[in-house]
């Protein structure tokens, strides 16, 4: 979880290193200011500037000893106090990933008396709270604009409106949640090789106007299409099979377009949005901005 | 031997004074360094931190030309902020399998650690082309060539999993055989897109959201 403390030799070797260092400076210390004063003049080559002026004739300020000894201080009871020391994990028992820990906990706990209460209400009383719809907004705007734009009206010819009337796997409360919470993914088979071109630039025309009955593209339509899409081309929410009666064409409604979705396929996915990217509450709060 | 005796003999012997500035400053580093760089915890793979692929290898390496990693970090800190919005926070063993670290120091674009699995791959497909067409805002330039090159053509992958296998990444003969055939195929923004799908998966454990 969180990065542990050193042990074994390496935690020796801390601890070791950090009381020789510490025990070196206390020594060099103490011993520049109270070394016995021959010790200073014991070198007779050493130089001297005017007559008694040389290396050590008087001991550096008195405030800088008791700054160096408040640190040595400072820095003993720290080491005792909070991890330092290779494996001594301190009195205080204090540690950065600790307080991450305890942090994200209150955290989260500071909602969770907004969603047991949010829990509580039924999706039409959410739909009707400003408030719950403006931050049902801020989570679309994070999670779900990147493809289908920041209204909800799809973009690039690939990602669904989701503002119209027309839902590919269903627009019930439970449907749009089941897409949040597992994904979804289409699967239109590409065409082109199974029948033929010719086949396939017929039933192009024929879906650019279901209401000629008597199009050669019918007949291929029944045999090949109408299982998924449905005899009179109203799609399958099961199946994620669109409907293709309406005027709402994901992939462009041109003939070019459909021509290129019936030659190559078409396998729209959507990524689920469960697994540590909506919990409960923002899952119900975004179900609410889109089943309405 | 006083403080004072010991500095005078420092001072009249150059090399012991370079020896003892060498040795007084390379302390910090013993302590600090050093016991994390032989801290088993730290360099432990995380549960599904695997040697990258050859496809997922390949889309790194793309990565890198491409610069990617000068606009995007691939770091997330243990914040409660950061955490919020890109997901779990990165750990170290994610990173074992990473020559050289990806991390990053500048987010001008988001981070990346987490992108794995957020969007689909069609949208990367749009995003890597023209970023506009699905983020208007968006000031990431585009990267049409992606999508007519073969990945095959970004280096020798084969080399490039022996060496890493020097190194100590755990690939079987059978997988650096058959990376040629991986990528056979496919395109060079097929396997960025693999790679960006795979970042930050790595993880499998009890997360703190």
């Amino acid at each position: 979880m969180v990065a542990d403390l050193p042990v074994g030799f390496w935690s020796g070797w801390i601890v070791v290193l950090t009381c020789v260092s510490l025990a070196t400076l206390a020594w060099v210390v103490l011993s520049v200011y109270f070394a016995p004063p021959d010790a200073k003049a014991e070198d007779a080559h050493e130089p001297v500037w005017d007559g008694d002026l040389r290396e050590g004739a008087s001991a550096p300020p008195l405030w800088w000893f008791w700054m160096l000894l408040g640190a040595m201080i400072f820095s003993l009871v720290y080491l005792m106090l909070y991890p330092g020391l290779g494996s001594f994990e301190g009195l205080l028992n204090w540690s950065q990933g600790k307080r991450l820990v305890s942090s994200y906990e209150n955290y989260e706990q500071s909602f969770d008396a907004r969603r047991a209460e949010i829990a509580n209400l039924a999706l039409a009383e959410v739909q009707a709270d400003p408030v719950l719809m403006a931050t049902a907004d801020r989570i679309f705007r994070r999670e779900c604009s990147a493809c289908h734009g920041i209204d909800g009206r799809g973009q690039a010819s690939l990602f669904p409106n989701l503002m119209d009337i027309d839902w590919q796997w269903g627009g019930s409360p439970d449907q749009i949640e089941q897409t949040l919470r597992n994904g979804r993914q289409a699967n239109m088979p590409a065409w082109g090789p199974i029948i033929g071109e010719e086949k396939t630039r017929d039933v192009a025309e024929y879906l650019l106007d279901f209401s000629d009955r008597e199009h050669a593209g019918r007949l291929v339509y029944e045999q090949s299409c109408a299982a998924c899409h449905g005899a009179e081309g109203a799609g399958n929410v099961f199946l994620g099979a669109p409907n293709l009666a309406d005027n709402i064409w994901l992939y462009g409604g041109d003939l070019d377009s459909i021509l290129t979705t019936l030659q190559e396929g078409r396998a729209g996915n959507m990524p689920a949005f469960v697994e540590n990217r909506l919990d409960a509450t923002q899952l119900k709060l975004i179900v609410a901005k889109l089943a309405r | 031997m006083s403080a004072l005796s010991l500095h005078k003999r420092i001072e009249e012997n150059t090399g012991l004074l370079i020896f003892g500035i060498l040795f007084v400053s390379s302390i910090g580093g013993l302590v600090q360094i050093l016991p994390v760089l032989n801290q088993e915890s730290l360099q432990e793979p995380t549960a599904n931190t695997k040697p990258y692929t050859a496809v997922e290898l390949t889309g790194r390496d793309i990565y890198i030309r491409e610069g990617c990693s000068v606009c995007h970090s691939q770091q997330i800190r243990p914040l409660i902020a950061e955490v919020e919005r890109y997901g779990p926070y990165s750990r170290a063993g994610e990173f074992v399998y990473d020559r050289p670290f990806l991390w990053g120091s500048k987010r001008t674009g988001p981070d990346l650690h987490r992108i794995g699995g957020k969007f689909s791959d069609d949208w990367h497909r749009v995003h890597l082309i023209d970023p506009r067409a699905v983020v208007p805002e968006s000031i990431m330039p585009g990267y049409p060539w992606l999508a007519s090159r073969d990945a095959s053509q970004t280096g020798d992958i084969v080399a490039k999993m022996q060496a890493l296998s020097t190194l100590g990444h755990p690939y079987t003969q059978e997988q650096i055989d058959a990376a040629e055939s991986d990528l056979e195929g496919l395109l060079e923004i097929d396997a960025l897109i693999v790679y960006l799908q795979m970042l930050g998966t790595g993880l499998d454990e009890e997360i703190i959201r």
